[in-house]
């Protein structure tokens, strides 16, 4: 049964029958006695384990460059998936939908500058661009940090997605799976009664 | 059942409540405590789980807790919930004010550092003119310290640093590592010291409040704890203008209560005490309740750099180093008041850092290794009038009590003391054989070391504090605060063992003045 289906069974019944009607309490919650460790332990699947996100941020020019600069920042290294095995694209499209205007205006910034520079110098966009073109885009990769933010958008961006797409593809169920030796984990807390 | 009067109220549970509870219940006192947060079962609430298991895969949902930089995906349930109890600044003056509420407060996930104060904070106008002085000094605190110590179980090395005093250490006798030996011999040609970290041990997972003091309170038989009992205000007797209780609401029930005792202990965390006492309207004849408010900045990954020598493996490879400017007269600095350096040098170098992606990017993280420097730079913070917390008359809380307004920033001495240390740490690890990969001197905004301080301060001068040196309102002599907010000072110290040291001998004291029945 649906959960949906199920919580309704269970909201209908008391509302449908009459008091004298109920069953004894001990028959509806069965024997509480009995050890938790009874209880099937069903096993359950990750989302992505068993489906596709749907992208829906960015425009279709825009996620493929993403797609692109996600492949050069994250690639498969010493059997470990890369961003596009782990769907690091397809997860920051849902990431940024959920994120705050300025966090999105770097993404769409950056990659509109991604494509433009590449139309400007290769005359093709960023997406078909190969990895040596692609690289001249991303030299403020290789300029040393500093606290302040860049003021250029693609830079901005890209400083940006260095960190963001590492991360979601270490976070993956991808990684997960592959060893990646860097994936995350941690204690989680559940809601405080 | 009618409520019965108890003799203390206690409100907070945390370090400084922790203690009072735990001093006045062993004298036979009969204690209430009251909290804001639940009692947790820290097995059923945590569990180990994978980052792609969450939501939003480790990154955090957006917007949730903006100023709680603290916060991550797995943790974000043991916050405060910012829409639940918000708070309110000037945009261009953020405040970060972060906060826990359970049984235990803030004590259960401290970072455990335990120092103590010297002279140069106790006394510190005495040294350099500025601001008041405590009025009291280590001598007099160095008996509770000793107590303190103990009972966290502080590991550490004795130095005989007049700026850091010793304490009752269970000696830290690791050896260095080669690399450490190398910043050792750097930092003694500038006069710098370096100890070992000295930090809590506790017992079992926790060294807090809810393991090492509220037990062996409970024990005694004479402290009730009331989880989830949000405090309104502090009520006042209108014929002997003493406190006489507290008005609080049931977490869950929003149940408004009521509970009575002859004398009330606020331990509520400073800035929660603050609250409490400005809602309540009382305590404050001086005018500078929510006023002196100060932490300490912090500076995470203000250095970071990679050792270019081979090393070796083995030994501690992080340390201590305590404040080392402005100690002697002659060579005072262009600031006032000093700094430290908590530092790694044994780390992985944060990828941001490091000009590089993709295979090339991975193939110098595993170069760098176990092979990174990186520095936590601690620094003192004037407590100025004009920096405090008051009461946002227009917002309330899911409870409906009003929310506190922050105006506070950093000033001038802040910024070159932090450029300072940056250029020194910078320099301690070039002499030492590192090469410096990013620096930068932006401290985190106000709040965010959770060390607030200073906004019910003590002092001998009525006018000018809040409590007296025994940690007693002016003007209520029924009322007592415990916790940081008592601070006239802050040095560049890590505060809790501080807070205990004074709500033991503040417990101590009003254990005295109710058996020559002065209160």
């Amino acid at each position: 049964m649906k959960r949906r289906r199920f919580v309704q069974a269970l909201v209908a019944i008391p509302a449908a029958a009459p008091l004298a009607a109920q069953p004894p309490a001990q028959a509806q919650t069965g024997n509480r006695g009995a050890a938790a460790a009874d209880d099937p332990k069903l096993e359950v699947a990750a989302a992505e384990n068993a489906a596709d996100g749907v992208p829906s941020f960015f425009t279709p020019a825009q996620f493929s460059a993403l797609r692109k600069v996600s492949d050069l920042l994250a690639p498969p290294i010493a059997g470990s998936p890369g961003a596009l095995a782990a769907g690091a694209p397809e997860f920051l499209d849902f990431l940024m939908g959920k994120s705050d205007a300025a966090r999105q205006a770097i993404y769409r910034a950056g990659l509109d500058g991604l494509d433009a520079h590449a139309k400007q110098q290769f005359n093709k966009p960023f997406a078909d661009l190969d990895n040596s073109q692609a690289d001249t885009l991303l030299a403020s990769l290789r300029t040393p940090w500093t606290f302040e933010e860049p003021s250029d958008p693609v830079a901005r961006f890209l400083r940006a997605a260095k960190s963001d797409v590492r991360t979601a593809t270490a976070n993956s169920p991808a990684s997960s799976a592959g060893g990646r030796r860097f994936s995350g984990s941690g204690l989680y807390w559940y809601s405080l009664d | 059942m009618p409520a019965q009067d108890y003799d203390v109220l206690i409100i907070g549970s945390g370090a400084s409540g922790g203690m009072a509870a735990h001093t006045l219940t062993k004298k036979g006192v009969n204690c209430l405590m009251l909290d804001a947060g639940p009692l947790v079962d820290f097995n059923r609430v945590r569990q180990t789980k994978q980052a792609y298991e969450l939501p939003f895969h480790g990154f955090g949902e957006p917007g949730r807790l903006p100023h709680v930089v603290q916060a991550n995906e797995f943790n974000a349930n043991q916050w405060v919930d910012e829409k639940e109890v918000p708070f309110t600044h000037d945009p261009n003056k953020p405040f970060n004010w972060v906060r826990v509420r359970m049984i235990g407060g803030k004590s259960l996930f401290w970072a455990r550092m335990s120092f103590r104060l010297s002279d140069y904070e106790f006394k510190a106008k005495d040294h350099d003119g500025f601001g008041e002085n405590w009025p009291l000094d280590h001598a007099e605190l160095a008996p509770f310290y000793s107590r303190v110590e103990p009972i966290f179980r502080v590991q550490g090395r004795r130095e005989g640093l007049k700026q850091l005093p010793d304490g009752e250490f269970i000696e830290d006798t690791s050896p260095w590592s080669e690399s450490m030996n190398r910043f050792i011999v750097a930092s003694k040609r500038r006069d710098v010291t370096v100890t070992k970290m000295r930090r809590s041990l506790g017992r079992g997972q926790f060294a807090s409040s809810f393991n090492l003091l509220l037990p062996e309170a409970i024990e005694t038989g004479k402290l009730t704890i009331v989880p989830n009992a949000v405090v309104r205000d502090i009520t006042v007797d209108r014929n002997t203008g003493l406190v006489n209780g507290a008005n609080f609401i049931d977490r869950h029930s929003k149940r408004e209560m009521h509970a009575k005792a002859r004398v009330v202990i606020v331990g509520a965390s400073c800035l929660e005490s603050t609250r409490i006492l400005l809602n309540s309207k009382i305590a404050n004849s001086s005018g500078v309740l929510g006023h002196y408010l100060h932490d300490q900045t912090y500076i995470t990954q203000g250095v970071v750099a990679v050792d270019k020598s081979p090393g070796g493996s083995g030994g501690t490879a992080g340390g201590y180093a305590p404040r080392f400017v402005n100690l002697k007269k002659g060579n005072e600095q262009d600031f006032i008041r000093g700094y430290a350096f908590d530092f790694n040098l044994a780390g992985t170098p944060d990828a941001k850092y490091i000009p590089a992606y993709g295979a090339e990017l991975e193939k110098k993280l595993a170069d760098y290794r176990g092979k990174a420097a990186s520095v936590t730079i601690m620094g003192e913070v004037l407590p100025r009038y004009e920096n405090y917390a008051s009461i946002d008359k227009n917002v309330f809380d899911a409870y409906g009590i009003p929310v506190l307004h922050f105006d506070c920033k950093y000033g001038d001495n802040e910024t070159k003391m932090l450029k300072h240390a940056m250029n020194t740490f910078d320099e301690l690890c070039h002499d030492s054989g590192f090469e410096t990969l990013a620096k930068h001197d932006k401290p985190w905004p106000p709040g965010y070391s959770i060390h607030e301080l200073g906004t019910c301060r003590m002092g001998d001068d009525p006018k000018k504090s809040v409590l007296n040196k025994w940690n007693q309102s002016h003007d209520i002599k029924n009322l007592f605060v415990v916790d940081g907010s008592s601070f006239v000072t802050g040095g560049y110290q890590n505060p809790t063992m501080t807070i205990l040291s004074l709500s033991m001998r503040a417990s101590e004291y009003l254990m005295d003045q109710m058996k020559a029945r002065n209160i």
